[in-house]
């Protein structure tokens, strides 16, 4: 008894000194992770009060900018307005893309989050843009990427190393598929250009898709022109 | 070995002890590294402030306009000046103005070397350097004569490069109306202007931009839409 007791002192005591010390640590830091977690939640509910105020704010814009519609679409019927010129203003707007339109197309969902065990290679901003592009090809009338129109002036760009900006407005989706491209046109066409050109760019680089056709809505560009130096003939 | 078996419990309690100090600093670093949930709260935040600015530049506009007909202005008169707002807009206008003209062409000698896409002008070139303009502020662009609306493609098809329904070959001209030192500087920092310089110098393609003060563009034509119809926002 006594001979393994002495060979074994030392070993024990140390073992028991180190455990000792561990502990110690390790309540230490339960008590940093108590700190860090509140003062986490008092951050995260400042954040959620000011995006509630901004939040509402939008509901009420939204609210006024269909009742000032609605207000001008009857101030222009009761005006005797020339109905000629509405029909043709229609279809500039269309084209402008500052009407919200509707009509036959395809959904496509674009998913780049990473898959297990796959390389995935975020979507970029010029693969937008070459997606955008294929989708005209294929005689698109209207596009919009994350609700916002694609429209004559319509940069694509990265503001930092990962936010993508359509039209200066970042295009994050917090939750769900990230990128989410609407189009009206022929829906054959626009499923065999998109499917047969980008398809295997997107499969290459580990993103999956899907095209669905369906009759989808296009909203509308929310921002305005300025024309400071271009002056028309 | 009779130690062993008289002092078996410590060695459950040690083993019990290190169990829980391991849970605890797993527990500690889980929290430590999971900061995602409030990383999502800000860009929701900027996009919604975002749209509440165009809203609010939006809903200005159309109280103008409201002002307009409350003044009395005659109804189609007003139409017909929103008409021409929109055409505007639109590209559906030929337009004047300062800006910078941009060359592009292949290269002279044909690559028989080991990288002969390097030796010409690629449509995404002028896909990237279009969008850059826009973002560094142009106000109207065209491309070979072709003015770029919100439909047109710039798209290769071989032998040629087709934009808005058109045949195009070298050179490529994109002229662009706007703030020619802006526009300038926009492509400095672009790394595909920064790339077609080094084809410039290593393969002899050609890559120019000079300012100009008054471009002349023409007016690109209204597409023929067949599916899209307008949805009325206030019904």
């Amino acid at each position: 008894m006594k001979r393994w007791k002495r060979r074994l002192a030392l070993p024990v005591s140390l073992v028991a000194i180190a455990l000792g010390f561990l502990i110690s640590l390790a309540m230490q830091t339960q008590k940093n992770v108590s700190a860090a977690e509140e003062i986490n939640a008092r951050r995260m509910a400042a954040a959620h009060a000011v995006l509630s105020n901004v939040q509402s704010q939008n509901a009420q814009l939204k609210k006024t900018n269909k009742e000032l519609t609605a207000q001008l679409d009857q101030d222009r019927r009761l005006g005797g307005t020339d109905p000629k010129v509405l029909a043709q203003l229609a279809q500039v707007e269309i084209q402008a893309g500052t009407s919200k339109v509707q009509g036959p197309g395809v959904q496509i969902f674009i998913d780049d989050r990473k898959q297990d065990h796959k390389l995935t290679l975020p979507l970029s901003p010029d693969n937008l843009l070459e997606i955008i592009n294929t989708l005209k090809f294929a005689g698109a009338e209207a596009i919009s990427v994350n609700g916002q129109r694609i429209v004559d002036s319509t940069a694509i760009v990265y503001s930092g190393s990962s936010t993508i900006l359509v039209n200066q407005v970042p295009i994050t989706r917090l939750e769900g598929i990230p990128y989410e491209i609407d189009a009206i046109g022929n829906q054959n066409t626009l499923v065999d250009f998109f499917t047969n050109l980008e398809g295997s760019m997107l499969k290459a680089n580990g993103i999956t898709f899907s095209v669905m056709r369906k009759t989808v809505e296009v909203p509308a560009y929310k921002g305005a022109w300025t024309f400071h130096y271009a002056q028309p003939d | 070995m009779v130690w062993f078996k008289e002092k078996r419990y410590l060695i459950a309690v040690a083993a019990l002890m290190v169990g829980f100090l391991f849970i605890m600093l797993l527990k500690a670093h889980g929290l430590a590294g999971n900061p995602s949930a409030q990383e999502g709260t800000l860009p929701s935040l900027i996009q919604t402030e975002q749209e509440n600015q165009q809203l609010a530049a939006d809903n200005d506009k159309l109280r103008q306009e409201l002002d307009k007909y409350a003044q009395g202005e005659s109804a189609s008169a007003l139409a017909k000046q929103q008409l021409r707002d929109a055409e505007m807009d639109a590209g559906l206008v030929a337009v004047h103005g300062p800006g910078v003209r941009i060359t592009l062409d292949d290269a002279k000698a044909r690559g028989t070397q080991s990288s002969p896409e390097n030796y010409v002008i690629h449509e995404a070139y002028i896909r990237m350097l279009v969008n850059i303009l826009w973002n560094g502020g142009a106000e109207a662009i065209a491309v070979n004569g072709q003015r770029i609306m919100s439909t047109t493609e710039v798209f290769c098809s071989g032998a040629y490069i087709q934009i808005g329904g058109t045949r195009q070959v070298p050179p490529y001209v994109i002229e662009a109306i706007g703030d020619a030192h802006n526009l300038q500087s926009v492509l400095q920092f672009a790394y595909t202007w920064d790339r077609l310089g080094d084809f410039q110098q290593q393969y002899g393609i050609t890559r120019k931009i000079e300012a100009v003060k008054d471009l002349h563009l023409p007016a690109g034509s209204l597409t023929e839409f067949r599916y899209t119809v307008p949805v009325k926002e206030g019904s």
